[in-house]
């Protein structure tokens, strides 16, 4: 089946100047994207993470055709970014600026009415679509006021409807979820997980791991232009190979705690005991796969277990190993 | 919920161009509406301009009859329509590009298939109205002021002016494509441009009065020959106008100016658009 | 050493303000050569309309007018001063505005200065920048129309163009307290600028206006400026007579503008900060 968004070898070099005197600049290159190949699936939640600087802003910008690259192809919903930039449009849904692309001088129904004409809606469509988006977004009371007076969160969360005017297949958002608070963010993300259900591919960039590792089926790591590694996140994970360290606390006798050292996956056991409570720390070289026998090897041996905690690789652990850095490092060079 | 049961209707060809227009031509006028202040103010800054000028001319007469009489107030207040319009198309169309660019709304709407023509051309349409009427509020200071103007040969003068607005809004279109580029300095270069045409195509005053090297100049300047056929027209052709080649060949410049000004213009923005689009400064501010 | 600033310090703060600005506006080359321009574009516009309508006419018209028959002179020195007050209404009465665009205000308020030695630093600012642009303006503009630019008084040409500086910065400060009111403030600019030219007299003597009007332009310190610098270099009589009269004037609004525009936006400014607060845009 053909993938909704296909990459092949998609390159892209900017030539900035930099000035060395007064009248005097040289021109530098900077490859911005190097030979990136993708393909991501229909009805996917496809992440893409990297640094400030990695080239996820300039992956996003060619494929809604803001950017023209420098060479290679790209297919969204089987049509070419270049050739047939106006269906490629017509496919995707952006939330790409945030606040910024809002006139902020028209109200939220009037920014999408306006933008639902610019995907060629019928009238009646527009005033229609606008008015759904408005009720799945909670904005009816502030809808028909100017976006200038609306707070931080609200522009974005109207940024957010404005990516569904036009009910694409395809939907690009680009860390949808900054300036929001806690509550909203939640909202946004529970919104994304509905359009999903509802077959929308959605390719999602963010900064933050825990939207990445609870939303994302699969995910890109980028860094200077090129993908790193990419695949859903517990294979990600699991790629570390790092040790999986589990604290079992208890009443744990001795027999339960020799049938624990014993599972081949063990690689050491730590004890302590305090207050009659045993703490149990158990070094393994596959959490997910030791757990349940962790668990069998102690209720058969008579422990009574009260707490385990297993100590989770994050996707955090995974970028800084496959990159050498974290996400809040700025590698921009452009 | 985010899908409708019931797919939208899609337009497109024709109805979709004509949408889109009418689309941002209402964006523009709704936005100019909660604008009041720049409105009013617009029209104050049209009355103290040609009251100062006007009284500056009078300076130069024995009596304001005696400048009205002559061809003085034809000239300037002719002249001032079009240059309001001129005015007016730098900024609101060309420089409203790096408005948009600063805000964002630019590359928003370069993410939809809406034609880019009709966002250029939807800026024309409100410039058009509102300029309009600040020109005709001009004229009526002027007229209040002198008591009368000349006024003849008014529907040669209206095809003039079609053309001659024809070949100003391309100008504005050209000037979208280099603010695209220049950013910042487009305000620099608007202003520039405005003083530079202020003096070569002699909007105040007659061609007569530039000295002979500017002359020259002017007559490769097709905005010149738009200026002298369109207040010549509306004075009557009084002795010595038009003044840079006869009537007709001045209205065929004009009309070649109208018709070609706004390709020119429309070719420069989209390879512009191309440009900035390869260099990734679509949303630079 | 924290504690009140000392008067040096305090002062240090005007010079620094004007330094940033000027190092600012020095990276736009382009923006500081039209400045130069402008006057004399504008002065172009009046004397050649003059030249073309008024004939052989033209000079002996304008002198029963206006007192002089040096008309070039006239619209130069009119559009030279105009120019100079233009800068302050947009560089002194805009400040505001201008560090709100820029998000630097709320940065600006969270510093100990007080906002009167703010306002003088750009005072100062604006009056480098346009003394600067409106003599070489001036002596180029000489040089294009054929005027002799050290005819007449020019010391106390320039004399009366300093002292009239501090009251029309005070006025711009008081322009500049509506400015912080009003969302669109360039369309407001825009228009007073205008309205300053119209009366002032830029290309006019305002013995042109109807009585009230003439009122009006006499409360108005642009409107002594630029007769005076017209009466020094041209001889086309001070509004008392005198010159010494006339800079008394000068001298008094001196005295008054600065503080009265001052009190008023801070009061406005009180206000907002009650309101809004001073970062909001």
């Amino acid at each position: 089946m053909e993938p909704e968004i296909r990459i092949e070898e998609l390159s892209k070099t900017y030539y900035p100047k930099q000035r060395k005197g007064l009248f005097k600049s040289e021109t530098t290159e900077v490859e911005a994207l190097k030979s990136v190949s993708l393909q991501i699936h229909e009805g996917e939640i496809f992440g893409l993470l990297g640094p400030n600087g990695a080239g996820k802003t300039t992956l996003i910008k060619c494929l809604t055709t803001l950017l023209l690259p420098s060479s290679g192809d790209a297919w969204i919903h089987g049509r070419h970014i270049v050739e047939q930039e106006n269906e490629v449009r017509a496919a995707v849904g952006c939330m790409l600026m945030g606040e910024r692309g809002l006139y902020w001088k028209l109200t939220a129904r009037e920014n999408l009415e306006f933008f639902g004409a610019l995907y060629h809606l019928s009238s009646s469509d527009r005033k229609l679509r606008s008015d759904e988006i408005i009720e799945l977004l909670h904005m009816e009371e502030i809808a028909d006021r100017t976006v200038e007076t609306y707070s931080s969160g609200q522009k974005m969360m109207l940024a957010f409807g404005k990516s569904l005017i036009n009910d694409a297949p395809v939907l690009i958002l680009d860390e949808p979820t900054n300036t929001l608070d806690v509550p909203a963010a939640r909202e946004l993300r529970g919104l994304v997980r509905e359009l999903n259900e509802e077959g929308k591919t959605i390719v999602y960039t963010t900064h933050i791991m825990s939207e990445a590792e609870t939303l994302c089926d699969r995910v890109a790591i980028i860094d200077h232009g090129e993908v790193i590694d990419l695949g859903t996140v517990p294979d990600l994970k699991s790629s570390l190979h790092r040790d999986h360290v589990t604290h079992i606390e208890g009443v744990i006798p001795e027999a339960a705690r020799a049938a624990v050292g014993s599972l081949p996956e063990v690689t050491k056991v730590a004890i302590a005991v305090a207050n009659g409570t045993t703490k149990l720390t158990v070094v393994s070289s596959d959490g997910r796969v030791v757990l349940p026998r962790l668990i069998e090897a102690l209720t058969e041996n008579g422990a009574l277990v009260q707490q385990i905690e297993p100590e989770h690789v994050t996707l955090e652990d995974v970028f800084v190993a496959k990159t050498g850095r974290t996400l809040s490092e700025d590698t921009r060079v452009v | 919920m985010g899908t409708r049961s019931t797919p939208m209707k899609r337009l497109d060809g024709l109805s979709a161009l004509f949408s889109s227009l009418v689309a941002m031509s209402r964006k523009e006028f709704i936005i100019m509406r909660r604008y009041p202040v720049e409105f009013v103010a617009s029209f104050g800054q049209v009355f103290a301009v040609v009251a100062v000028f006007t009284l500056a001319a009078l300076m130069f007469s024995s009596s304001p009859g005696e400048f009205a009489e002559g061809t003085g107030g034809g000239v300037v207040i002719y002249g001032f329509a079009l240059f309001i319009f001129l005015s007016d198309t730098l900024w609101t169309i060309g420089y409203n590009i790096r408005r948009e660019q600063k805000q964002g709304t630019l590359e928003a709407l370069y993410l939809s298939p809406a034609s880019k023509f009709a966002s250029l051309v939807s800026r024309v349409t409100n410039s058009l109205i509102w300029t309009s009427l600040l020109v005709v509020a001009g004229v009526w200071l002027m007229s209040t002021m002198l008591g009368r103007l000349p006024f003849a040969n008014p529907a040669l003068g209206v095809f003039i002016l079609v053309f001659a607005l024809a070949g100003i809004f391309g100008v504005g279109f050209g000037f979208a494509a280099i603010t695209l580029r220049i950013k910042e300095a487009g305000q620099t270069l608007a202003n520039a441009l405005q003083f530079i045409l202020l003096i070569l195509s002699a909007y105040f005053f007659p061609f007569g009065a530039l000295p002979d090297g500017l002359l020259a100049i002017s007559r490769f300047i097709p905005l010149s020959y738009a200026v002298d056929a369109f207040r010549s027209t509306l004075m009557g052709y009084p002795p010595g106008f038009p003044e840079l080649a006869p009537i007709e060949i001045e209205i065929v410049i004009t009309v070649l100016f109208g018709l070609l000004m706004p390709i020119i213009g429309y070719l420069l923005y989209r390879h512009s658009e191309a440009h900035v689009r390869k260099t990734g400064s679509l949303s630079e501010y | 050493m924290r504690g009140k600033p000392s008067l040096r310090s305090k002062l240090s703060i005007v010079l620094a303000t004007a330094k940033m600005r000027l190092s600012l506006v020095s990276r736009y080359k382009g923006q500081l050569f039209i400045e130069i321009l402008i006057p004399i574009i504008f002065a172009a516009l009046p004397i050649m309309l003059g030249r073309a309508t008024g004939g052989d006419a033209a000079a002996a018209n304008f002198e029963l007018n206006t007192g002089t028959p040096d008309y070039a002179a006239y619209m130069l020195i009119g559009s030279v001063t105009f120019m100079i007050v233009s800068f302050a209404f947009w560089l002194v009465g805009y400040w505001i505005r201008f560090e709100q665009e820029t998000g630097t205000l709320e940065a600006i308020y969270l510093t100990p200065t007080s906002r009167f030695w703010n306002a003088a630093g750009i005072s100062l600012y604006s009056a480098a920048r346009s003394l600067t642009s409106g003599i070489l303006a001036y002596f180029i503009g000489a040089l294009i129309f054929g005027i002799n630019p050290f005819k007449g008084a020019l010391l106390l040409a320039l004399a009366f163009i300093l002292v009239g500086l501090i009251p029309l910065f005070g006025m711009t400060l008081l322009f500049g307290a509506l400015v912080m009111k009003v969302r669109e403030a360039n369309s407001l600019v825009n228009m007073m600028q205008w309205g300053v030219s119209l009366l002032m007299g830029v290309f006019f003597p305002i013995i042109v206006f109807p009585p009230l009007m003439r009122a009006l332009a006499l409360a108005f310190p642009p409107t002594w400026m630029v007769n005076g610098v017209r009466s020094s270099l041209l001889g086309v009589g001070y509004f008392f007579g005198e010159w010494y009269l006339d800079f008394a004037v000068l001298w008094g609004f001196m005295l008054i503008a600065p503080l009265l525009g001052y009190q008023v936006f801070r009061r406005v400014e009180r206000g907002i900060k009650r309101n809004e607060g001073v970062g909001q845009y």
